[in-house]
């Protein structure tokens, strides 16, 4: 399971290296990208349309920044949305 | 200066005129209609008095005293002014250097090689400061590896003068071996420091950092460092000079260092 493993026997816990995030970062970009195909937002709610590209993106990064990268994913895009709305508001005001 | 000369070819031009309006006059057509107002009526009082006629141009002895009093008169006035504004300037600048925030100050840390490090080994040279962690998912690379940007952008012009120093705020996990091992990924100058909960609270509380690891965490712990993300500049004497943020390009940081090292060396 490589470097992420914490709960593992091995106690020597290693620190990412830079291929280490370069794979998971990868791995993420590609399972976002199919998340985008799916038209889904929240990670999670794609069923099994993104299975490979989730394990992936499991095996290469820790729990820890799947949690946060899966939340600044829904994060980015609520405050799309906001600024759009904001836009929008802004052009009729305008008007 | 410019302002002296500027007028000084102005009145020139001005008498230029005026005497080529004169000229027509006294050549008998009535069409000195581009002369303004004040010039008719000096034309006027002039053509009363035909002595003044064979004079060169409008030059009389009263005339060029008076030009040349104007000229001596806004030579000093222009002087003065320039000097005033330079005292403003000079004001300015002192009062930034009392304005500076509380960026900074004691702390005692380790090295990733052992050794103490203190505020005190960053004297005599310009440090940058950054506070992260090596579990960092993507915004302590991204900074670190800004900061070797930086550094390959200035040390060919101004040689090894910069200290990039990374003191982490995850004392639960980060050991020393942990942060040199993850700094020899960005840059061979970096200097990286761990140290015991209280150890990093004092530092982080001296250069104004917010930081969320518990004191309790555990080591083996999946979690991760909430925390500021500042790159902060630290001038030879140790003294704050600026905060650079995530959305400050390398570019602009290695040309506003560049300008801090010149000023510093004025």
């Amino acid at each position: 399971m490589g470097w992420f493993s914490w709960g593992n026997k091995n106690q020597d816990i290693s620190e990412p290296s830079r291929q280490n995030r370069q794979k998971c970062w990868e791995t993420r970009d590609s399972y976002f990208d199919c998340l985008d195909r799916a038209n889904i937002i929240k990670p999670g709610d794609e069923g099994n349309s993104c299975a490979k590209e989730k394990q992936l993106y499991e095996d290469n990064c820790a729990k820890s920044w799947i949690t946060y990268f899966n939340q600044r994913r829904v994060l980015a895009d609520a405050q799309k949305d906001r600024l759009a709305q904001a836009q929008a508001q802004a052009d009729s005001a305008r008007k | 200066m410019r302002e002296v000369s500027h007028f000084v070819t102005l009145m020139f031009s001005q008498r230029a005129l005026a005497s080529l309006a004169r000229r027509t006059y006294v050549g008998g057509q009535q069409t000195a209609r581009h002369g303004r107002r004040n010039f008719s009526q000096t034309l006027k009082r002039q053509s009363q008095f035909g002595k003044d006629r064979n004079t060169i141009g409008t030059l009389t002895p009263a005339s060029a005293a008076v030009f040349v009093a104007t000229g001596v008169g806004l030579y000093f006035y222009f002087r003065y002014e320039k000097q005033k504004l330079l005292e403003e300037r000079e004001k300015e600048r002192s009062s930034r250097q009392y304005g500076r925030p509380q960026i900074g100050g004691p702390f005692s840390l380790t090295r990733s090689t052992g050794e103490t490090f203190t505020e005190k080994d960053l004297l005599g040279k310009w440090s940058l400061v950054y506070f992260g962690f090596t579990n960092c998912p993507d915004i302590c690379p991204a900074e670190l590896d800004k900061v070797g940007t930086i550094l390959n952008k200035l040390e060919p012009a101004l040689g090894k003068t910069f200290l990039p120093v990374f003191i982490s705020v995850d004392p639960a996990r980060d050991t020393p071996e942990r942060v040199g091992r993850y700094l020899a990924d960005f840059h061979p100058a970096f200097v990286g420091l761990v140290g015991t909960y209280e150890a990093i609270k004092g530092a982080c509380k001296a250069y104004r950092v917010y930081f969320s690891t518990p004191p309790n965490a555990d080591p083996q712990g999946d979690y991760l460092v909430d925390h500021s993300i500042f790159v902060y500049l630290m001038d030879p004497e140790g003294q704050f000079v600026e905060a650079f943020g995530q959305n400050t390009e390398a570019d602009q940081i290695a040309a506003r260092i560049t300008e801090e090292v010149a000023r510093y060396g004025k």
